[in-house]
C-alpha cells in the first residue's frame, strides 16, 4: 500500500502544479488579444452621442467596472480571489450578465448533447473495430472504410451536409435550436418530442465523424490480441470461441478507455461547430461568441472548465491504471 | 446488453437533466403561428433585461433607442421618425411641437389617451423625470442629450417646455439634437424610475443594470417569455394606442417573436424557411429567392436595389499618415480609380445605387436629403469611378511619379505603401476593399488589405493618434431629425480631431476650418437657402479635399419579408408612406396595424 501512498502523492502534487500553470495561461493567453473589449462596449453604447467627450467618459466608466485600467497582476490576483469565492466575474459580450449564469444555461444542452454522443459514437466504433478484426469480410471490406472516410470529414462539414441534406431539402428534421422555434419549454410530450427532434443533426454529426478513429484503434488492438500467444494457447486448451474473444476485447479495450476520458474532456471544444452550425444553445457557442467578442471572462471561464474536466478525468485515470494495471504504477515510479 | 442498459439510462438522465434547466412560465405553450410575427436578425444574445433607462441592456426587441426611430414596441417615443421623408408623427405627443422664434426653447404637448400599463396617465412628469435620471446616472439619455438641453420643465401635467442648452454668447448648442431627443429616447415612468432608484441605493450602475421584472410600460407589447433561445412579446389588449386619438386599433401580432441565431447563415436558413416573418440582415442577391427559388420573400422594392439606402459605408483616410496628409492629389487619385460599379454588384449584389445614378455627396440617397443641396454646383467635382487615366494624370502632375523603375509610384524618394483595412468576416466590405486594392495597383501605390477582428479595428481607429491603418473602412450615421448635419459633421468636423476615444466621427483627423465653421452654422440656421449654401459649400470642400470617399450605399436596417403567413407589408409606393423599418422601427411600426393573414 506504501507504493500506492507514494504514486498518488506524486500524482496530486503535478496534477496541482498543472493545475495552476493552467488557470495562469487561462487568465493570461486571452488578455494578449490585440483588442480591447471595453472599447467594444463603448462603441455599442456611444452609438448616436454626438458629444465626443461623453463617449470618453463612457470609456473611462466601463474601464474602472471592469478594472481593465489596473496592470496585469493586479487584475489576476482579484481573477484567482474571485475564482475562490465562485465569481467568474462579469461578461464583456453579453455584459450585465455574469459568467456563472451564462455557463449554468448552456452547459446543462452542452453535457445533454454530447455526452450521450460521445459515448454512442465510442461504443459503436468499438463495437465496429472488434467485429471488422473478428468477422472481417464485410465489416472490414466496406463499414470501417466508411467509417473512417467520414471521420475525416471535418466537423463543420458534417454539419452542414446533414443540415443541408435533412433540414434544408428533405425537410424531415428542424434546421436549428434546441426546440422548435414557435414554442415555449414546458412539460409536455409535445415538447419533449421537439427537443428529441432537434437533438438528432448535431448528434448524429458528432456521432459519425468520431465512429472511425475509435474503430481504427480498436480492430489494431483486436488484431495484436487475437495473435498474441495467450490466444493460440486457449485455442489449444479448447476454450471455446465466445470466451476467447471475452478475453481478447477486454485486453483491447485498455487503451480505448483513455481514449473515452480524453473525449469526454474535450467535448466541448470538439463538438463546438456542430453546436454553432445547429445554433444549439450549448457552452460551444457561448464559447464561440465569446471568443468574437473579446470577451476574457467568458473565454477564461469555458476554458477552465474544459481544463478542469480534462485534468480531473486523467487525474482519475492514472489513480485507476494504478489499480488495474500494476505495471503502469511501477513504470511511473521508477 | 448492460452497456445499452447504462445507455438507455445516461441517457434518460441527461434528458430529465436538460428538461429540469427548462423552466415552464407561460399558459399557451405553442405560439399560434397567424397569431405570430417572426423576427430575424436583431437579436443576438440572451436578453439581460427589459430596463428602458439602463444602457447596457441588450433587449432588441423591447428597448432598442436610435436615431433612424426607435423601437417603440414597449416602451414609446414622444414623436416616431419616418426616414422616407424626414417626418415626425406623434406618438405620446399630441401634435406639433413648437420652437421659439431663438430656438431656445421647445414646447410639446402629451395626448390625454396616453396611459401607462398600470393605468396612470403619461405625464410631463415622467419625460422630466426621464431626462434628469439619464443625466444623473450617465445613460445613453444622459450622455448623449445632456450637452444639448438644459432643463425640462413641465407647464402643466400634459405640457412640458425642452430648454435647449446656449453658449456664454446665448444661441442654443444645437436644436437639432433636441429634435432627435423627440424620436429616440424611449419614455419610463417617473415612478418606477423612483421605485428603480430606492432599490438600489441610487447607484447609477445598479440602475442601469436593474433586471427591471416591475417595469411599467406604456406600448402595444409586453414581455412573455424569454431563455437562451428565444424572446416572445405578448400584445397587451389594454394599449392605449387603440383610442381613436392615436392608432384606433390594436396592431395585428398578438405575439412578436424572436429566435436567437447564432448566425447570418442560419437566420438565412429559417427565414427561407417560413420560420421568420420579417428579417434584419443582408441576403445577397435576394432577388434569387423570388427569381429562381420561388419563395414568397419580397422587399420593400420590387427592383434594385430592394430597399432604401440611408447610408454609406466609407474609406477614410489617415491624416496621421504624412503622404496621405501631404498629397490631396494621391487622395483624389486613389478615390476616382477605384471601380464602384464592381463594388456594387459584387459586394452589395446591386442593392446599392451606382454612384451614377445618385452622384457621390454628403447626402444619403434620400429625395428629402438631395433636395438639400445645389446638384449643379457641384457636378464638376463628383465622379463615379475606375477613371485610371485621370487618376494617373492626376499623380504625374502633382509629382508623385516612379523614379526608380520598379512599377510603384513614390514621395519623398519612398515608395507609396498604404494598407486597407475592415474587420474580418464582413465580406461584403472585404470585397470593397480588395477592390480599392486594385485600384492602386492600377495606379501604381501599392494598397494591401488588412483584415483584423472588428473590435480591434475600433479600437486602432478611435485612437486618434494611430498610424496602424491608412485608408480604413466604416460608415457614418444613416438617417434621423439631425441628419444630414450629423453625417456632415463625422465627414468634416475638425473639432473632432485628437479627442480621445472618438466614437463620434472625423476618425481620419481632417481638420478645415472652413468645414468646422459651417459644422457649427448648419444647426443654427433655419433659411432653407441659407441652409442649402451650406451644405453645398460642405460638399464642395469634401469633393475637393477627399478627406475619405464613401464606396456604396447601404440601408441603415434591412428589411426583406416572407409571405407565407402575414402579408401586406410596406410597399414601395402604396400610398401608405411607412418606412421599411422592419415594422417596429420609428414610424415603420405603423405596418403592425395593417397587416393581414395570407389567404
Amino acid at each position: 500500500m506504501k507504493g500506492y501512498r507514494k504514486y498518488f502523492g506524486k500524482k496530486i502534487i503535478w496534477f496541482l502544479i498543472t493545475l495552476v500553470v493552467a488557470v495562469i495561461l487561462n487568465f493570461v493567453l486571452p488578455r494578449l488579444m490585440p483588442n480591447d473589449p471595453v472599447a467594444a462596449i463603448t462603441g455599442k453604447m456611444a452609438q448616436g452621442v454626438t458629444d465626443a467627450s461623453a463617449s470618453q467618459r463612457i470609456y473611462e466608466k466601463y474601464q474602472e467596472e471592469f478594472g481593465t485600467n489596473k496592470p496585469m497582476i493586479e487584475q489576476f490576483f482579484i481573477f484567482v480571489g474571485n475564482l475562490f469565492k465562485g465569481d467568474l466575474g462579469t461578461s464583456f459580450s453579453q455584459y450585465p450578465r455574469k459568467v456563472s449564469d451564462i455557463l449554468a444555461s448552456s452547459l446543462g444542452w452542452t453535457i445533454a448533447l454530447q455526452l450521450p454522443a460521445i459515448i454512442v459514437g465510442w461504443l459503436l466504433g468499438n463495437l465496429l473495430g472488434a467485429l471488422a478484426a473478428y468477422i472481417r469480410k464485410g465489416f472490414d471490406k466496406v463499414l470501417l472504410p466508411m467509417a473512417l472516410f467520414m471521420s475525416n470529414i471535418p466537423a463543420f462539414g458534417m454539419a452542414v451536409i446533414m443540415l443541408v441534406l435533412f433540414a434544408v431539402k428533405w425537410k424531415i428534421a428542424p434546421t436549428s435550436g434546441g426546440y422548435a422555434y414557435d414554442m415555449i419549454p414546458n412539460f409536455s410530450w409535445d415538447f419533449v418530442k421537439s427537443v428529441i427532434a432537434h437533438y438528432q443533426l448535431p448528434f448524429w454529426s458528432i456521432v459519425l465523424i468520431s465512429i472511425g478513429g475509435q474503430a481504427v484503434g480498436m480492430r489494431s488492438m483486436s488484431i495484436y490480441e487475437l495473435n498474441a500467444d495467450y490466444v493460440k494457447y486457449a485455442r489449444f486448451l479448447g476454450i471455446k470461441d465466445r470466451k476467447i474473444v471475452g478475453y481478447v476485447f477486454r485486453n483491447a479495450m485498455l487503451p480505448q478507455v483513455t481514449g473515452l476520458a480524453m473525449s469526454i474532456g474535450t467535448m466541448i471544444g470538439g463538438a463546438l461547430v456542430a453546436e454553432i452550425i445547429f445554433s444549439y444553445p450549448g457552452l460551444g457557442s457561448t464559447m464561440f461568441t465569446a471568443i468574437s467578442g473579446g470577451d476574457y471572462p467568458l473565454i477564461s471561464a469555458t476554458t477552465l472548465i474544459i481544463t478542469l474536466m480534462v485534468l480531473v478525468l486523467s487525474f482519475l485515470l492514472d489513480i485507476i491504471y494504478g489499480f488495474i494495471d500494476p505495471r503502469v504504477k511501477a513504470a511511473q515510479l521508477d | 446488453m448492460k452497456k445499452f442498459t447504462a445507455l438507455l439510462l445516461t441517457a434518460a438522465i441527461t434528458l430529465t437533466g436538460m428538461m429540469s434547466t427548462v423552466s415552464v412560465l407561460a399558459e399557451d405553450v405553442q405560439l399560434p403561428r397567424e397569431e405570430t410575427l417572426y423576427f430575424g436578425g436583431q437579436q443576438w444574445g440572451t436578453v439581460n433585461s427589459y430596463n428602458p433607462i439602463g444602457t447596457n441592456q441588450n433587449n432588441a426587441m423591447a428597448t432598442t433607442p436610435q436615431l433612424i426611430g426607435s423601437r417603440t414596441l414597449m416602451f414609446e417615443t414622444l414623436y416616431m421618425y419616418n426616414f422616407l421623408d424626414g417626418s415626425l408623427t406623434p406618438l405620446l405627443a399630441d401634435g406639433d411641437f413648437a420652437w421659439n422664434d431663438d430656438l431656445t426653447e421647445m414646447t410639446v404637448k402629451i395626448k390625454d389617451a396616453a396611459k401607462w400599463s398600470d393605468g396612470s396617465d403619461v405625464t410631463s412628469a415622467d419625460v422630466i423625470r426621464t431626462f434628469d435620471i439619464g443625466v444623473e446616472i450617465a445613460n445613453g439619455v444622459g450622455t448623449g442629450y445632456g450637452p444639448y438641453i438644459d432643463s425640462i420643465e413641465a407647464v402643466d401635467d400634459k405640457t412640458f417646455v425642452i430648454k435647449a442648452a446656449v453658449t456664454e454668447d446665448g444661441v442654443p448648442v444645437n436644436p437639432l439634437k433636441v429634435n432627435d431627443f423627440l424620436s429616440a429616447v424611449l419614455i419610463a415612468q417617473a415612478g418606477w424610475i423612483d421605485a428603480v432608484c430606492e432599490r438600489n441605493n441610487n447607484d447609477p450602475t445598479a440602475i442601469m443594470n436593474d433586471a427591471a421584472e416591475d417595469v411599467v410600460w406604456s406600448g402595444p407589447y409586453t414581455k412573455y417569455f424569454d431563455d437562451d433561445q428565444k424572446v416572445v412579446l405578448i400584445r397587451d389588449d389594454n394599449y392605449w394606442g387603440q383610442d381613436a386619438s392615436m392608432w384606433g386599433k390594436l396592431p395585428v401580432p398578438k405575439y412578436i417573436a424572436h429566435t436567437i441565431y447564432a448566425d447570418n447563415a442560419a437566420t438565412e436558413v429559417a427565414f427561407k424557411a417560413g420560420e421568420i416573418d420579417v428579417d434584419q440582415q443582408f441576403l445577397p442577391n435576394i432577388q434569387n429567392t423570388w427569381l429562381e427559388e420561388d419563395l414568397p420573400i419580397s422587399t420593400y422594392m420590387e427592383e434594385a436595389p430592394y430597399g432604401v439606402c440611408l447610408t454609406m459605408p466609407t474609406a477614410w483616410y489617415n491624416m496621421n499618415n504624412p503622404v496621405l496628409a501631404e498629397n490631396t492629389a494621391l487622395r483624389k487619385a486613389i478615390a476616382i480609380a477605384v471601380d464602384y460599379d464592381t463594388i456594387i454588384a459584387n459586394a452589395m449584389t446591386n442593392q446599392s445605387p451606382s454612384f451614377a445614378d445618385v452622384p457621390r455627396s454628403l447626402m444619403n440617397p434620400t429625395e428629402g436629403e438631395q433636395a438639400l443641396y445645389d446638384h449643379e454646383a457641384v457636378a464638376d467635382l463628383q465622379w463615379a469611378g475606375n477613371d485610371i487615366d485621370g487618376a494617373n494624370a492626376l499623380l504625374d502632375e502633382a509629382g508623385l511619379t516612379d523614379t526608380d523603375g520598379d512599377g510603384w509610384r513614390e514621395y519623398n524618394g519612398e515608395k507609396i505603401s498604404l494598407n486597407a483595412v475592415c474587420p474580418n468576416g464582413w465580406t461584403d466590405w472585404m470585397a470593397a476593399m480588395e477592390v480599392v486594392a486594385a485600384a492602386g495597383k492600377n495606379i501604381g501605390v501599392e494598397i494591401t488589405t488588412l483584415f483584423p477582428e472588428w473590435d480591434t479595428v475600433q479600437t486602432v481607429f478611435t485612437n486618434p493618434n494611430q498610424t496602424e491603418y491608412d485608408i480604413f473602412m466604416w460608415s457614418p450615421d444613416g438617417a434621423g431629425p439631425s441628419m444630414p448635419w450629423g453625417r456632415v459633421r463625422q465627414f468634416l468636423d475638425g473639432d473632432l480631431a485628437g479627442i480621445e476615444n472618438n466614437w463620434t466621427g472625423n476618425w481620419g483627423q481632417y481638420k478645415n476650418d472652413r468645414a468646422t465653421e459651417i459644422v457649427k452654422q448648419i444647426p443654427l440656421t433655419s433659411d432653407p437657402e441659407e441652409l442649402k449654401a451650406l451644405y453645398t459649400e460642405a460638399i464642395q470642400i469634401y469633393l475637393t479635399e477627399v478627406p475619405s470617399f464613401s464606396l456604396m450605399y447601404r440601408p441603415a436596417v434591412f428589411h426583406a419579408v416572407n409571405e407565407s403567413v402575414w402579408t401586406n407589408y410596406p410597399e414601395e409606393g402604396d400610398g401608405r408612406n411607412i418606412p421599411p423599418a422592419d415594422c417596429t422601427d420609428g414610424y415603420g411600426i405603423a405596418a403592425l396595424y395593417d397587416l393581414e393573414l395570407v389567404g
